[in-house]
C-alpha cells in the first residue's frame, strides 16, 4: 500500500473547466516523486489539495491508509515548503523553526533540542538568532526546509522550492534537499517545471499536462523513452517529423531514411501501428551526425547555419522531411552554410510515437 | 557629482517650503500689535494669550478627541477592508478600491458641503457626532491605503505556512500577519491623526455653535483680529506635529509606507 495515495482527484476552479481530472498517484514510504509540467498543468493544484488548501470536487487523499480528504490543513501533519519560502519576517530563525512545535504544545526543552538538531542538519546552527531578512536566498530556503521537517511530518511537499535561486545555488540545493530527504526517509512530493531538476532529484517523475498524467516512471526511463509527443517535447527531443511506416513488429518498426530503411522503437497508447500509417519520430540534436562526400549514406540535406556552443557546433539542416537541429563536435569536420550533407541517424536512440489524434 | 545648478534649485525649493514658517515663527515673538515682518522687540505675550483664549483651549480639546476617536475607528474599519483587498481577487475589487479612494480625490469642501446637506436631511444630529462621522469618512481611505501597503510587503503565503504548521486560520493571522501589520497600522494612525487634526474644509461645514475644531476657530479668530496670537499658536502646532511625526519615524520607520 502506498504511503501517500491520491485517488481520482478532480478539482475545477471554474465550472466545466477541470484543472485536475481523475488524477491518481501513489507515493511509497520514503519515496521522492516529482510532479513535472508547464504552468497550468495542475501540479500545484495537486500539491495544495494534498496540503488541504484546496477542497477537491471529487476523489480522496489517503496517508497511511487513512482518509485525509475532509481534514483541515492545520491537522494534516504535512510539511510544506513554498516557492517564496514564506518565512515569518518578524521571528528569528529559531522561532521560525520552532513555530510548528509550539503549535503542537511540545515541552520547551524538547523544542529547543529539536530546533537545534534541525538547524544543524541544514548547517544554520550559527544563524539561530538572525531574522529571515538577514539571510541569503539559499539560507532562507534551508530555514524553510528545517521548519517543514522539524515537525516530523507524514509527508513533505515542496512547491518549486528552487525557482527563486540562481543557477549555481540551485544545483547545490538540489543535492541538499535530496540528502536531507533520504536522511529523514520522508515521503516527498516535489513540484517543478524544470525537467533537469526533476530528473536529478526524483525516484520517480510524473509528467503532467492539462490536469492529466502523460507518463510516470523513473527519470532514466522518462528521459530515454517518452511515451507521448508531449513528454518527448518536454524532455528536450529537439527534432520531430512525420514518416510513413514500412513494416511493424511488436516493439520495432521500419521506415525510410534517405535510400535506407531504419528500425526504431515505437510507443503508443492506442493500438499498434500498421504499415502505411504515419508515425511521429523524435530525436535529440546529439543523436544524429552529419557527413559529406559521394559515398556518405543518410538523408540528403543542406546546412542553413551553425552556432558555436563551446565543445559543440549546432547545425540547422534543411531536408525533404523538415529542418533538423544537430549537434556536432566542434573539433571535427566543419560544414559551412550552403554545404550539401547527409544526416546519419542513431536509430536506437530515436523513438516513434503514435497517437490517436492529429495523425 | 552634484552640480551647482542642483544646489541652487534645492535652496530655492527649501526657501519656498520653509520660508513661510520662518516668518510666522519670528512674527510670533514680535512686540507689534499686528503681525509684521521683520518683527520689532521681543515678547512671549502672544503665547500667553493663546493659553488665555478659551476659544482655542476648548477647540483644541475637541480637535484632539475628534482626531483620536475618528482615527481609531477608521483604523478598525480599514483593517479588514485592506486585508480583503490585498488577499482576495474578487469581482469588483478594483471598483471597491476606487470608491474607497474617493474621499482623497474629491475636494474637501465638496465633501463637507455634501455631508452637511446629508446630515440636515437626517434630522437632529449632535454637532460632535456629525464631525466624528465626517472625519472618520475622510480618514478611512488613508487607513485602507497605508495598511494595504504594509500588507503588500508581506508574503501572502505566510498564513498558509502557519496553518500547515498546525495553527488554525485565525491563530495564524494573529501570530504571523498582525505582528507584521503593526508598523503599517502605526503609520496609518499618525497620518490619520494629523489629517483629522489639521482638517479645515470638512470641519468648517460640520462645526456648530460651541463645538468648533482648532483650525476652524483659528480661521474665525483671523476674521476679527490680526495680532500675532495666531502666529504663536501656529508655531505651537508646527512644533506639536513635528514632535509627533519625528517620534513615530524614530520608533517605526513609517516613511516606508506613506
Amino acid at each position: 500500500m502506498p504511503h501517500l495515495e491520491i485517488r481520482n482527484l478532480t478539482v475545477s476552479y471554474e465550472k466545466n473547466r477541470p484543472t485536475l481530472e481523475q488524477f491518481s498517484l501513489g507515493v511509497e514510504q520514503g519515496e521522492l516523486v516529482s510532479l513535472l509540467g508547464p504552468s497550468g498543468c495542475g501540479k500545484t493544484t495537486t500539491l495544495r489539495s494534498v496540503a488541504g488548501f484546496i477542497q477537491p470536487d471529487a476523489g480522496q487523499i489517503l496517508i497511511n491508509g487513512r482518509d485525509y480528504t475532509q481534514l483541515p490543513p492545520n491537522r494534516r501533519d504535512i510539511g510544506l515548503v513554498f516557492q517564496s519560502y514564506a518565512l515569518f519576517p518578524h521571528l528569528t530563525v529559531f522561532n521560525n523553526v520552532a513555530f510548528g512545535l509550539r503549535m503542537r504544545r511540545i515541552p520547551k526543552g524538547e523544542i529547543s533540542e529539536r530546533v537545534t538538531t534541525a538547524l544543524k542538519m541544514v548547517g544554520l546552527e550559527a544563524f539561530a538568532n538572525r531574522r529571515p531578512a538577514q539571510l541569503s536566498g539559499g539560507q532562507q530556503q534551508r530555514v524553510a526546509l528545517a521548519r517543514a521537517t522539524v515537525i516530523e511530518p507524514q509527508v513533505l511537499l515542496l512547491d518549486e522550492p528552487l525557482s527563486n535561486l540562481d543557477a549555481r545555488l540551485r544545483v547545490d540545493m538540489r543535492q541538499e534537499i535530496r540528502r536531507l530527504q533520504q536522511q529523514l526517509g520522508i515521503t516527498t512530493l516535489y513540484v517543478t517545471h524544470d525537467q533537469v531538476e526533476a530528473m536529478s532529484i526524483s525516484d520517480r517523475v510524473v509528467v503532467m499536462n492539462q490536469g492529466e498524467i502523460e507518463q510516470i516512471g523513473a527519470p532514466e526511463r522518462i528521459f530515454a523513452a517518452p511515451e507521448t509527443a508531449f513528454v518527448a517535447d518536454f524532455m528536450g527531443f529537439d527534432n520531430r517529423f512525420k514518416a510513413a511506416v514500412v513494416s511493424a513488429r511488436t516493439d520495432k518498426l521500419q521506415l525510410h531514411w534517405g535510400g535506407d530503411a531504419i528500425e526504431l522503437r515505437w510507443r503508443s497508447r492506442s493500438g499498434s501501428p500498421q504499415p502505411g500509417a504515419r508515425a511521429e519520430i523524435f530525436f535529440r540534436a546529439d543523436n544524429a551526425s552529419l557527413a559529406a562526400g559521394p559515398d556518405a549514406l543518410g538523408l540528403a540535406g543542406q546546412v542553413i547555419l551553425h552556432t558555436f556552443h563551446g565543445n559543440e557546433l549546432r547545425y540547422l539542416v534543411e531536408t525533404e522531411v523538415g529542418e533538423f537541429s544537430i549537434l556536432q563536435d566542434s573539433a571535427g569536420q566543419r560544414f559551412e552554410p550552403g554545404a550539401a550533407v547527409k544526416v546519419q541517424p542513431q536509430p536506437q536512440k530515436w523513438i516513434a510515437i503514435f497517437e490517436e489524434t492529429g495523425q | 557629482m552634484v552640480s551647482r545648478w542642483m544646489y541652487t534649485s534645492l535652496v530655492i525649493l527649501y526657501c519656498f517650503l520653509l520660508g513661510p514658517f520662518v516668518i510666522i515663527f519670528m512674527a510670533s515673538f514680535g512686540a507689534n500689535a499686528t503681525m509684521a515682518f521683520p518683527p520689532q522687540g521681543f515678547t512671549l505675550d502672544w503665547f500667553a494669550n493663546v493659553f488665555e483664549t478659551s476659544q482655542f483651549i476648548d477647540s483644541f480639546w475637541i480637535s484632539l478627541q475628534l482626531a483620536l476617536l475618528s482615527t481609531i475607528v477608521s483604523l478598525i474599519m480599514g483593517m479588514p477592508v485592506a486585508y480583503a483587498l490585498v488577499r482576495f481577487q474578487f469581482t469588483g475589487s478594483g471598483l471597491v478600491e476606487t470608491v474607497f479612494s474617493a474621499p482623497i480625490l474629491v475636494p474637501g469642501l465638496v465633501i463637507g458641503f455634501a455631508m452637511l446637506n446629508f446630515f440636515v436631511l437626517l434630522g437632529d444630529m449632535q454637532v460632535m457626532t456629525g464631525l466624528f462621522i465626517g472625519h472618520t469618512a475622510i480618514l478611512f481611505p488613508y487607513s485602507v491605503r497605508v495598511i494595504s501597503a504594509s500588507l503588500r510587503n508581506l508574503d501572502p503565503y505566510v498564513e498558509d505556512a502557519a496553518v500547515s504548521l498546525g495553527a488554525r486560520r485565525l491563530r495564524g493571522f494573529l501570530l504571523v500577519v498582525l505582528p507584521n501589520m503593526q508598523a503599517g497600522i502605526a503609520a496609518a494612525f499618525v497620518l490619520g491623526f494629523i489629517t483629522s487634526f489639521n482638517n479645515v474644509p470638512v470641519s468648517l461645514f460640520l462645526s456648530g455653535p460651541g463645538v468648533t475644531t482648532l483650525p476652524v476657530s483659528m480661521l474665525s479668530y483671523l476674521e476679527y483680529y490680526f495680532d500675532p496670537t495666531i502666529a504663536a499658536l501656529s508655531t505651537l502646532l508646527v512644533a506639536f506635529t513635528v514632535v509627533l511625526v519625528q517620534s513615530a519615524e524614530r520608533l517605526l520607520g513609517l516613511s516606508q509606507f506613506v
